[in-house]
């Protein structure tokens, strides 16, 4: 467990200062900074947070922020199976404890150093989680206290500051010119969309339901060709 | 705190949490169809793509010209804070000398 704790410390620091930045956004959208340390360790998934907290500001439809938060969560549908295996003989709570601890970096740390060394296992994906949790709700708690002190940043283009947040997230997330295809048509038919019917959360929706299946449409021709 | 701010919290802790369960416990089952998978796979990026769709198409074309320093820093930095820092002082500097 000890070993998983340390050897994230680096990762950690570096989700310390996202975190930071998350703070300050969502204090100044109105929440208090209670409210971000409960929402970082009840929720413990960052982009999806600054998603929900983005789309709550913007639209206050609250359903339609918190379904674009937990959409990007899906993601931990595929990592809690890899999960499967590992947690096999473990009781129910434990189980539990475990999925709610595992986040995108301890969960790839766990596996990278598992292929090396089979003995790495449990102790060190919940040591290395417990120090991404308890950093991820420190940080965003310090960035929402930061926050209320600092001046409106609405002034400075606030919104703006989300917008570079996803457009760092998406890259993040690149696979290859595949991605470029299917994202440049979901860029162009989302604004489309919004300048045509002025409904924001329906032209997420939809142009994120067109650029995914233009996705698979590339996939199926190459995997065919 | 308003309670729809109280609600977001909770509806996003819950249906997260949920996700992670369903996941490690019928997560293989799912994943066993390809085409799902696929579409659970391309899905982040779309989404994160409309949304930055969504916020820019009202924005001015400051915003739009910072957007795009910021999607060269992203393209070669890879790095969160990188591109918020170079893309928000883009921004300002256009702000304040134009």
């Amino acid at each position: 467990m000890k070993d998983g704790m340390l050897s994230i410390l680096p990762l950690a620091i570096g989700a310390a200062l996202y975190g930071f930045a998350f703070g300050i956004l969502a204090a100044q959208t109105g929440f208090p900074w209670w409210a971000v340390t409960l929402m970082s360790s009840l929720v413990h998934a960052g982009s999806s947070q600054i998603v929900a907290v983005e789309r709550f500001a913007s639209d206050e439809l609250l359903i339609g922020a918190a379904l674009a938060g937990v959409a990007l969560n899906l993601r931990y549908l595929g990592i809690a199976a890899s999960l499967g295996p590992l947690l096999k003989d473990r009781p129910l709570f434990h189980k539990l404890i475990a999925v709610h601890l595992t986040g995108d970096e301890n969960w790839a740390l766990t596996f990278a150093k598992r292929a090396k060394d089979p003995s790495i296992g449990v102790p060190f994906l919940l040591g290395s989680g417990l120090v991404m949790i308890s950093t991820w709700t420190l940080s965003t708690t310090a960035g929402a206290v930061f926050g209320t002190t600092v001046p409106d940043l609405a002034r400075f283009g606030l919104g703006f500051a989300f917008t570079a947040a996803f457009i760092a997230m998406a890259r993040a997330l690149w696979r290859g010119h595949m991605d470029t295809l299917s994202w440049g048509s979901t860029f162009i038919v989302t604004l489309l969309l919004v300048k045509l019917t002025g409904n924001s959360a329906f032209s997420i929706l939809a142009g994120s339901v067109f650029g995914i299946s233009v996705s698979l449409f590339l996939q199926k021709r190459t995997s065919v060709s | 705190m308003t309670s729809a701010e109280w609600l977001l919290i909770i509806l996003l802790a819950a249906s997260t949490f949920s996700v992670r369960v369903i996941g490690l416990f019928a997560g293989q089952k799912i994943t066993e169809y390809p085409h799902l998978k696929k579409a659970l796979d391309a899905l982040p990026g779309c989404l994160l793509v409309a949304l930055i769709a969504t916020s820019l198409s009202a924005a001015s074309s400051f915003i739009w010209f910072a957007s795009a320093i910021a999607v060269i820093v992203a393209i070669l930095s890879n790095h969160v804070i990188l591109t918020m820092i170079l893309g928000f002082t883009s921004l300002f500097m256009l702000q304040t000398y134009f």
